[in-house]
């Protein structure tokens, strides 16, 4: 696929300036986009949706900003795929608003659906169709049609490196192919929404990583995007905020750092280093963010605050008295800390 | 409506490309009128069967039939006539393929027809159903002449006054008199063309359920693949949805009957009537078509599970109404019971468009019962739909 321009994926990027530090909050209310943001693309409030006696979703609210990437964190079951299908109009919802780019959705209503591009967690395409058909198909029922669509459908097929396999049966692609050409389907009508359910189930480690590129890059172009799924990695890597859903319930919200700060650790720093230990702790323990160094002979141990963007100072800092250092490790609580913080449970469980 | 004939066109194509459509709504109809063109002569005069007569009455009345209607029928070339003895023996014959049907008049028949009451004369048939169909078609003839005489007779006397005994025995002369040759030369030519159309129009509406389903099998197909979410996530209605899929079994439906239709007619000179009296029928036809197989895709959870159920809906229904055997050789009960089928009202339909004079008066009563059948069975089977759609 093609490489993504940059991340945009907020403080989560090693690279990305921090934002301000706000608790992470318990989500039964709206959250608003971050300020400045460009407008809110998808606005959700208080969704619900029983299957019998089984209570889904149970008032989940939030909201996406243009070209902000929103995860929702979750193990399986938890409620994610019935969310995204209430946000696309799939599943009729008990209860709650979708506005989506300014217009309510529902059921059966048709223009608020024009501005969404969905990516289904099960392969949605024609096994029996060439890619090209399938987006052709699709491209006319959102409208598209003659040397628009055709150049659209070029485009598409560019850009998930299917342009030479393009008039081929799609039963006759790879898994990971397949993939790709779901992706590409979401795509095609330059959605301003793009909603991906767990793109990344079942994909070769290859495919995962040109997918999770590409979504990069569209949320870098603008586009807003919720993205679910149940690798904390993924979620780390592409949102700038996340969701952390369970039993139809989001249960805490915010940024990576604001999730982590609820389980209130430090990130660790150990350096394996020679030379004068105690005059480089001494350099180190002075810089901002830093709570605590500990020397020892083969080098210091420090547990700070966001390691990835205080180790480059910390470097800088040994470096000054002479030490020469061998290898850095960094251990940061994760996602996965924080959902098994909040819910006793592992996000995988 | 644009989405709709996007979905439409889109259906079309995938079942174009795997054949499964030309399979049947093209070739099992045409492979099948082919099978009737040599099942059929085409030429009259090459077909030759044996009638057995069984004259247990001996009266002046089944001498008419014995002695004027069935000498005119072998002298046209068509059959030749033998005496027979018993019912038992006859039957052997037929058995052993020596004669194609037996034609039995009962003790007491002219007295019965002299004295206006009911009467009845047996036939017996064998494997071969033309040979039987000739017989029915003579002796049906012969006894709507004799009921025409009878009803005339009755007519004069329950207008007050007696009969004429000038008149009764001008009805008797007429009785005896020889039957035409004309007439049974044109009930031999009618026969042959309204056997082709017969089995046409039965092929034709029995296999029009086998088309107009893969409308009502691709939604389960779209949910079988994954494709329904997208669909319903697109800036489209369910309801468009449902109007894309039931076009395609729309078109389908007609292709395959309008297939067999043109077939039969040149290959086998069917007879079927004025083609936009035809027309109506089977937009008709299909019509309740697509609602039966709507409401069976509905019960279903697979493409597989409901063409398996429509497969036998389709065929059990063609029993039933009269596709397999015609109505007139089944038992009093399966005709009633027929009335429920399609295929009873469009062939009746089809039927009715034999004479040359028939309008759309003629066709009206089968038109309305398929059109409500559609309708009804329709609705009901597009709600279910849409309720599976979005739940």
């Amino acid at each position: 696929m093609t490489p993504s321009p940059g991340p945009g994926a907020g403080d989560v990027s090693p690279s990305g300036a921090p934002g301000p530090a706000e608790p992470a909050t318990a989500a039964s209310s709206l959250k608003a986009a971050p300020p400045g943001s460009g407008g809110a693309v998808l606005r959700c409030e208080d969704l619900r949706k029983r299957f019998g006696t089984r209570q889904a979703v149970d008032g989940i609210s939030f909201e996406i900003a243009r070209g902000e990437t929103y995860g929702l964190l979750g193990p399986n079951g938890a409620g994610k795929t019935t969310t995204i299908s209430m946000v696309c109009g799939i599943l009729a919802r008990d209860g709650g608003t979708v506005v989506v780019d300014g217009k309510p959705l529902d059921v059966g209503t048709t223009s608020a659906k024009a501005a969404i591009g969905l990516v289904p967690q099960d392969l949605a395409i024609y096994p029996d169709l060439t890619a090209r058909e399938n987006l052709v198909f699709f491209g006319r029922l959102y409208g598209l049609g003659g040397r628009d669509l055709a150049a659209r459908a070029d485009e598409v097929l560019d850009v998930v490196d299917l342009a030479d396999r393009a008039r081929e049966r799609t039963e006759h692609y790879s898994g990971g192919m397949k993939r790709r050409l779901n992706i590409a389907v979401g795509l095609l009508h330059r959605p301003r929404l793009l909603v991906l359910d767990e793109p990344t189930v079942g994909v070769d480690p290859q495919s995962r990583n040109a997918i999770l590129t590409s979504v990069e890059a569209l949320s870098a172009q603008g586009m807003g995007i919720l993205y679910t799924t149940h690798y904390m990695e993924e979620a780390e890597r592409l949102c700038a905020r996340v969701g952390i859903i369970d039993e139809g319930r989001i249960i805490a919200e915010g940024t990576r750092r604001e999730l982590v700060a609820l389980v209130g650790g430090l990130d660790k720093i150990s350096l394996a280093a020679t030379g004068d230990i105690k005059a480089a702790a001494a350099e180190v323990r002075a810089l901002e963010g830093v709570r605590e160094v500990t020397p020892h002979e083969g080098g210091l141990d420090l547990l700070v605050v966001e390691a990835r963007r205080l180790l480059p100072r910390v470097l800088e800092a040994v470096s000054r008295d002479g030490v020469s250092v061998r290898s850095v490790e960094v251990v940061e609580p994760d996602l996965e800390a924080v959902f098994l913080h909040l819910t006793g449970k592992a996000l995988r469980d | 409506m644009r989405a709709a004939l996007v979905i439409a066109a889109r259906i079309l194509r995938q079942r174009l490309r795997d054949r499964s459509a030309i399979i049947f709504a093209v070739l099992t109809p045409l492979g099948l009128a082919l099978a009737f063109s040599l099942l059929i002569p085409n030429d009259f005069s090459s077909f030759h069967t044996n009638f057995i007569v069984i004259d247990r009455d001996g009266g002046r009345v089944s001498s008419v039939l014995v002695n004027s209607v069935l000498p005119a029928v072998a002298g046209a070339g068509v059959a030749d006539i033998t005496p027979g003895t018993t019912e038992t023996a006859a039957a052997d014959e037929i058995r052993a393929g020596r004669a194609g049907a037996a034609i039995v008049i009962p003790p007491g028949f002219s007295d019965a027809v002299t004295a206006g009451r009911p009467a009845e004369i047996r036939l017996l048939g064998g494997e071969f159903p033309i040979s039987l169909e000739v017989a029915r078609s003579v002796v049906s003839r012969f006894a709507s002449d004799i009921g025409a005489t009878q009803l005339m007779i009755a007519t004069t006397s329950a207008t007050g006054g007696t009969v004429d005994a000038a008149v009764v025995a001008r009805v008797q002369a007429a009785v005896a008199a020889p039957a035409p040759i004309s007439v049974s030369e044109s009930a031999t030519e009618d026969l042959q063309a309204n056997l082709a159309t017969f089995y046409g129009a039965a092929m034709a509406i029995m296999f029009v359920f086998f088309a107009t389903q893969y409308g009502a099998l691709a939604l389960l197909a779209d949910r079988q693949v994954g494709t329904l979410s997208r669909l319903l996530a697109a800036p489209v209605s369910p309801a468009a949805i449902i109007l894309g899929t039931s076009l395609a079994g729309l078109v389908l439906g007609l292709v395959s009957m309008t297939v067999l239709i043109v077939a039969t007619t040149v290959l086998v000179h069917a007879s079927w009537g004025s083609p936009p009296l035809v027309a109506i029928l089977v937009l008709s036809a299909v019509i309740a078509a697509m609602g039966i197989s709507t409401v069976v895709a509905t019960l279903a959870r697979t493409p597989q599970q409901a063409g398996g159920l429509n497969a036998i809906v389709a065929l059990s229904l063609a029993a039933i109404g009269g596709v397999f055997i015609p109505l007139s050789q089944a038992p009093e009960g399966l005709v009633v019971v027929s009335q429920i089928t399609p295929h009873y009202w469009f062939l009746r339909g089809i039927s009715s468009l034999a004479s040359p004079t028939a309008g759309l008066a003629d066709i009206a009563p089968s038109v309305a019962v398929l059109l409500a059948m559609g309708a009804v069975l329709g609705a009901i089977g597009l709600a279910r739909a849409r309720r599976a759609l979005v739940p």
